[in-house]
């Protein structure tokens, strides 16, 4: 298992230099440059190249990649941002945590509602409940985030006035963003633990469980419900990981500064050092994401632990 | 297991709601305290190498000029850090004469010195540096007088020279780095802190040389959606905010809250490439001049919000005059001139490029032109790109929205032939006119500088060198209770004329 592990590691510096080099690449494909950007189409051009110079914008391409990449492993630094002039890392350690802590509670909450109510949907099939759960799941996934946003805030922060319209200072300000985003996966994962049991409930072993005389409770925890959780972590985990690359929508409507808006705003403003090292801190984060989750299989599914430990390749 | 399952519901229920209520959420503004909302964080607070509005309406209560002058160039300019001033006949040499009382938020005090150390940095700045073009050297014979010679006389330095923030040397010289992070000024409110994209906080400098500010805390907090912040105000978490035009039926009806319209100088055109058919006929140009129902327009794309005005020169602004001539809405004149220029309708123009903010003008301004016979294609392309064929001159048609704020001479940007590949997007180049803004610039009489304005405007407008549709105004909401005094052209506001009400 540990061989596993530190050779899935090692397949993570293949996959960082390919992402850093898509990412560069598009970025300087795309027009503009940020000289004209910072200093506007009224400035001197030759403001605008002596500001393009000063951050070895004038530079080729790949010696401009090949400088990046060279102080990310050498001097272990993301770079200086074109507009703010202050390290890379600074904003990512400013913006990161509130990610984080958004992260972190609306994907709890989206898998305690979502995967609860699945089962629950599930064991009660064409139940009122289950209805209701199906019907809601179907409303909620459709509904666009911002319209969800401003209508929570309309209600909680303009009505009722319990809650602050903005702001990521304390975990009262995390109420509605966490609402906002957990709502819609939260419905993605109700529909996707119920179809998953669904699938299982009508499996031989659980048939045979039940006429070996298992309690409903028993068959259900134990034997459906493990079987079934494997799609549920598996769509778990990417949502973690893809929402720690903010939740672009919640944070602009919520004024909460995260990681989603330090990017777009970075992409528009050509910030080319801030993008990269974003995409980069993201990328690995996601990779070691994508690791856990393949190693919380071997916990859950003793098959696949058993392939782990015989050596196999392949990663069930 | 049903019923188990309902009760963890219910108690998960329960606590959630329990949170919410724990103590219901309520503001209520702080007598000394203020909260403003702006729209993007700052990226630095360096006195001169800065380049955005947010940027400027913070370091404007941080530091303080040499002279405060209302931007439309109307006005005489107000005592500051200068008690006065002269300039010479001439118009090359303009001296000023220092408070001796003031000093930093550190103690220090502010001399000559500091001045010319400011105004040089400006110099050497690409971002601000346009503010003392003309500027040649600084000279200070003691602490409290400062003497500017100029390369030639050029009478906007006035105003340029008047919204230079001065900045302590010392300051400088023990630690530049912090120098752009952390400002130390002479104005009324000191900076405190600020946390990276959520906020920035102010308090007063209390002994500011023209008395303690009455607010004592200011709050700069960022709020990017612009329904947020209607909201944000109306439940009195923000005090003061510059707001959309769509946010205003919702807060007008608010009777907590009083909305300023401030004109400015910026001006939403239409350019057209005049190195190219069949913009290089004059007639076509007053063509399009005529076709554009601007009133339409301003209903439409900025909710009644802005000054309709075909003349680039904005009505507040020194030089401009009902002299100059006014397209007005004319479909049929557009036509008959479009028959004249040999034109046969429908016509296509092409493309009419805009970049993507623009994209609600381009479809108003495509369907006046087709009503007069001209088709054109909108192309909708992303800012950056957009900003490269337009200087590059890779264009037909486009509609954008464009500042030259400051003094009036900044307008020499849209129409002199050096400015051909920035701000000049028509690609206009007529040594007339180019005669018309260097004489401008050198005129120290302000009746003949308005003359010759005069002069420059009816000839751009006769050529119809641009189509301009209006000039936006700027929305600034805020409490009932705030008293703010009347807002100059361009909306700059100083929190130290602002004051609660008891």
């Amino acid at each position: 298992m540990a061989k596993y592990t530190i050779k899935r590691l090692l397949y993570m510096i293949p996959v960082l230099f390919g992402v850093a080099f898509l990412v560069f690449t598009i970025l300087s494909l795309t027009p503009g440059d940020p000289g004209t950007i910072i200093l506007g189409i009224t400035a001197k051009p030759e403001d605008i190249a002596a500001l393009n110079a000063e951050f070895g914008y004038d530079q080729p391409f790949l010696i401009r990649f090949f400088n990046y990449i060279g102080d990310i492993i050498f001097h272990f630094d993301l770079g200086t941002s074109y507009q703010s002039r202050q390290p890379v890392i600074e904003d990512i350690i400013a913006r990161f945590p509130n990610t984080l802590k958004l992260t972190i509670f609306s994907m709890s909450l989206s898998a305690i509602l979502g995967i609860s109510l699945g089962i629950l949907s599930a064991v009660r099939q064409y139940s009122k409940l289950d209805h209701i759960c199906v019907v809601t799941a179907l409303i909620f996934a459709s509904i666009p985030g911002f319209w969800l946003g401003l209508m929570l805030l309309l209600i909680f922060a303009l009505k009722l006035r319990v809650l602050p319209s903005y702001g990521a200072g304390t975990l009262r300000h995390f109420i509605l963003p966490t609402l906002t985003v957990s709502m819609t996966s939260a419905a993605g994962l109700l529909r996707l633990t119920r179809s998953a049991m669904l699938e299982t409930v009508r499996q031989e072993y659980i048939r045979t469980a039940k006429a070996k005389g298992a309690s409903e409770k028993r068959v259900i925890w134990k034997h459906a419900l493990r079987n079934a959780l494997l799609p549920v972590i598996t769509t778990l985990g990417t949502s973690f990981g893809a929402s720690l690359g903010g939740a672009i929508i919640a944070e602009t409507v919520f004024a909460m500064p995260g990681m989603g808006t330090l990017i777009t705003t970075a992409i528009r403003q050509k910030d080319i050092p801030v993008v990269m090292g974003s995409t980069l801190f993201l990328a690995t984060l996601f990779s070691l994401i994508i690791l856990i989750v393949d190693l919380l299989y071997a916990f859950i599914d003793p098959r696949i632990k058993a392939k782990y430990q015989s050596g196999g390749k392949s990663r069930g | 297991m049903k019923r188990k399952i309902t009760k963890k519901l219910a108690a998960a229920v329960c606590a959630a709601a329990m949170i919410m209520s724990m103590s219901a959420f309520s503001v209520s503004a702080a007598e000394d305290s203020i909260v403003i909302a702006v729209d993007a964080d700052v990226d630095t607070l360096h006195p001169s190498d800065f380049s955005t509005t947010v940027e400027m309406d913070v370091l404007n209560q941080i530091y303080d000029t040499l002279m405060y002058m209302n931007p439309d160039g109307e006005h005489e300019p107000e005592p500051r850090i200068a008690e006065s001033y002269e300039i010479s006949e001439d118009g090359m040499t303009y001296t000023f004469h220092l408070r001796d009382d003031i000093t930093f938020h550190d103690g220090t005090p502010l001399t000559a010195a500091d001045v010319k150390f400011s105004l040089e940095m400006y110099q050497q700045s690409p971002y601000q540096g346009s503010q003392v073009t003309g500027l040649s050297s600084v000279e200070t014979p003691d602490d409290y007088t400062v003497i500017c010679h100029l390369e030639n006389a050029y009478s906007p330095f006035l105003l340029g020279v008047c919204s230079v923030h001065i900045a302590s040397q010392a300051y400088y010289e023990a630690s530049p780095d912090e120098f752009a992070s952390t400002p130390i000024g002479s104005g009324p409110y000191k900076y405190v802190g600020r946390n990276n994209g959520s906020n920035l906080t102010l308090e007063a400098y209390e002994d500011y040389y023209r008395g303690a500010p009455s607010i004592k805390n200011v709050t700069f907090e960022i709020i990017p959606d612009a329904s947020t912040k209607a909201i944000a105000l109306q439940t009195g978490e923000v005090n003061f905010a510059e707001i959309e035009s769509a946010s205003m039926i919702q807060l007008q009806a608010n009777p907590d809250i009083t909305i300023a319209e401030v004109p400015t100088s910026g001006f939403t055109y239409i350019s057209m490439n005049l190195e190219q058919e069949p913009f290089n006929d004059v007639r076509v140009r007053q063509a399009i001049n005529y076709a554009i129902n601007r009133e339409n327009l301003v209903a439409i794309c900025y909710d009644g919000e802005a000054e309709v005005n075909s003349n680039i020169c904005s009505k507040d602004r020194f030089g401009y005059s009902d002299e100059q001539f006014q397209y007005t809405y004319d479909p049929e004149k557009a036509k008959e001139l479009l028959a004249e220029a040999g034109i046969t309708t429908p016509y296509n123009l092409g493309k009419l490029l805009v970049a993507e903010k623009y994209s609600n003008i381009a479809t108003v301004v495509q369907n006046d032109l087709r009503a007069v016979g001209l088709e054109v294609e909108i192309e909708v392309e992303e800012f950056n790109a957009y900003l490269n064929n337009l200087t590059s001159g890779n264009y037909g048609i486009t509609a954008l929205n464009m500042t030259l704020e400051g003094d009036t001479q900044m307008l020499e940007m849209a129409f002199m032939t050096e400015y051909i590949g920035t701000a000049n997007n028509a690609r206009y180049s007529d040594e007339e006119m180019d005669a018309l803004f260097t004489s401008a610039a050198a005129e120290t009489d302000s009746e003949k500088r308005a003359e010759i304005y005069n002069e420059i405007f009816t000839k751009a407008q006769e050529e119809a060198i641009y189509a301009v549709l209006c000039n936006p105004l700027i929305l600034y909401a805020y409490n009932t209770d705030l008293s703010c005094p009347e807002f100059a052209l361009e909306g700059f506001y100083y929190i130290y004329d602002f004051q609660w009400q008891s």
